[in-house]
């Protein structure tokens, strides 16, 4: 049960890291680096580091992520672009 | 073309090295010297009921005061190249007011996010979390009042009086352990009670409290200073 | 003992069948209002339904969801009218031809 939980976990993750290099849209790429933040602090609950995963919650996939959004907007990123 | 194709060989290399790793690796039998030393010795000698705690601000106490030193230096230069837009020019341009369904419910859940990011340093050496997360969950408070209120101006002063108090009374409690106690940081100068109750650990509860002030500090400066920057034209 | 157990574990499959429509409606809706209607009013109905059917589950866990429930309960209905004042901000074109909403008389 626990590898095939974590596979489907890293499988949504590589497909966020993909997802944020390739997409056309800046405001979608940051957000799906936020999606692997918020896969990978799940997996690191299941592995047992309650710390860790903490950490990146609330790092990675929140206050980074609206720190790019920020900066984003404050360079007037067109999100079509 | 080109440049896609160098990525797809960089990208298998690396698949090729980690794929190596992986065959290659064996179930290591118990754990190495120095973990096996955290993990027995650690509770007895600092008294701390959450061992990653115990290494994070004691026994690798100076590598946590070089992250806060790094934090503390992204937050000046964060400030020193966004230039503050004038005083007149920000009360000109207009911003965006946010409905008042999003102020009302703001208002009463960033005191209850501070709560929670204070009760996670607090209670660092109990339970998991501790400084940094502690200090990113107030720090996530500060954007939802932001958010809100794009006008919100509380606590500036509060924010750079914390943010050099904290870092001054971190180095002061690690340079009180080298007279008091073993070597620097270490947390046996206040008495150690037992493990597991509120005040036990000596100084890690006051250590983490620091941190978890100064990150949270760090970091709503950084979020002041992206807010107030001038509009780039 | 028994009687929670089975309603427990009912109540958990209606949430999770209020999570797994809400989840569809956001694939199958139209356009973002009606996205919204689905991504929110769904889920919070499902969330508030699994997490007493675990309280059922497990009477222990009942104050930690029921704050787990107070925050769902605040926060849902805000995020989903804030996206749709900016939606509405920004003129997203409606899927209907007709803005029923609007002050103007057709």
């Amino acid at each position: 049960m626990l590898p095939v939980l974590l596979t489907i976990l890293v499988i949504i993750m590589l497909l966020g890291g993909l997802l944020a290099v390739e997409h056309k849209s800046l405001l979608i790429g940051v957000i799906s680096a936020g999606l692997v933040s918020l896969t990978a602090s799940i997996i690191y609950v299941i592995l047992a580091a309650p710390d860790v995963a903490m950490t990146e919650a609330a790092i990675g996939s929140g206050l980074s992520t609206v720190m790019f959004l920020y900066v984003l907007r404050r360079i007037k990123g067109d999100s079509n672009a | 073309m080109l440049k896609k194709l160098f990525a797809l060989i960089l990208i298998g290399g690396l698949g090729l090295i980690f794929f190596q790793l992986y065959n290659q690796r064996s179930r290591r039998e118990g754990l190495t010297k120095t973990a096996s030393y955290y993990t027995e010795k650690g509770p007895a000698e600092t008294r701390s009921a959450n061992i990653v705690t115990s290494v994070v601000v004691t026994y690798r106490g100076l590598d946590t005061l070089g992250e806060v030193t790094i934090l503390f230096a992204a937050a000046s230069i964060i400030g020193f190249f966004l230039k503050r837009s004038e005083k007149g020019s920000k009360d000109k341009t207009i911003r965006n007011q946010s409905s008042e369904l999003l102020q009302t419910g703001s208002m009463l859940l960033v005191p209850l996010i501070f709560l929670l990011g204070i009760y996670v340093f607090v209670n660092g050496h109990l339970s998991p979390g501790g400084g940094f997360q502690g200090g990113a969950i107030i720090a996530s408070g500060t954007v939802l009042a932001f958010l809100a209120n794009p006008s919100f101006e509380g606590g500036r002063t509060l924010i750079h009086i914390l943010e050099s108090l904290s870092g001054m009374f971190y180095v002061g409690i690690g340079v009180a352990g080298i007279f008091l106690a073993a070597g620097f940081l270490d947390n046996r100068i206040f008495p150690t009670g037992n493990v597991g109750s509120f005040i036990s650990a000596g100084a890690i509860p006051v250590i983490y409290s620091i941190i978890g002030l100064k990150v949270g500090a760090e970091l709503s400066a950084i979020l002041y200073s992206l807010r107030d920057t001038k509009e780039q034209q | 003992m028994h009687i929670l157990h089975i309603s427990g574990a009912i109540t958990l499959l209606a949430g999770s069948i209020f999570l797994v429509l809400g989840a569809l409606g956001v694939v199958r809706m139209p356009d973002p209002f009606n996205r919204i209607q689905a991504g929110t009013k769904a889920t919070t109905l499902g969330t508030i339904l699994v997490m007493s059917g675990l309280g059922m589950l497990h009477p222990s866990w009942l104050p930690k969801l029921f704050i787990l429930i107070f925050f769902i309960v605040i926060t849902n209905p805000i995020s989903s009218h804030v996206l749709a004042r900016v939606m509405h901000n920004l003129q997203v074109p409606l899927w209907s031809k007709k803005d029923q909403l609007s002050e103007e008389e057709e």
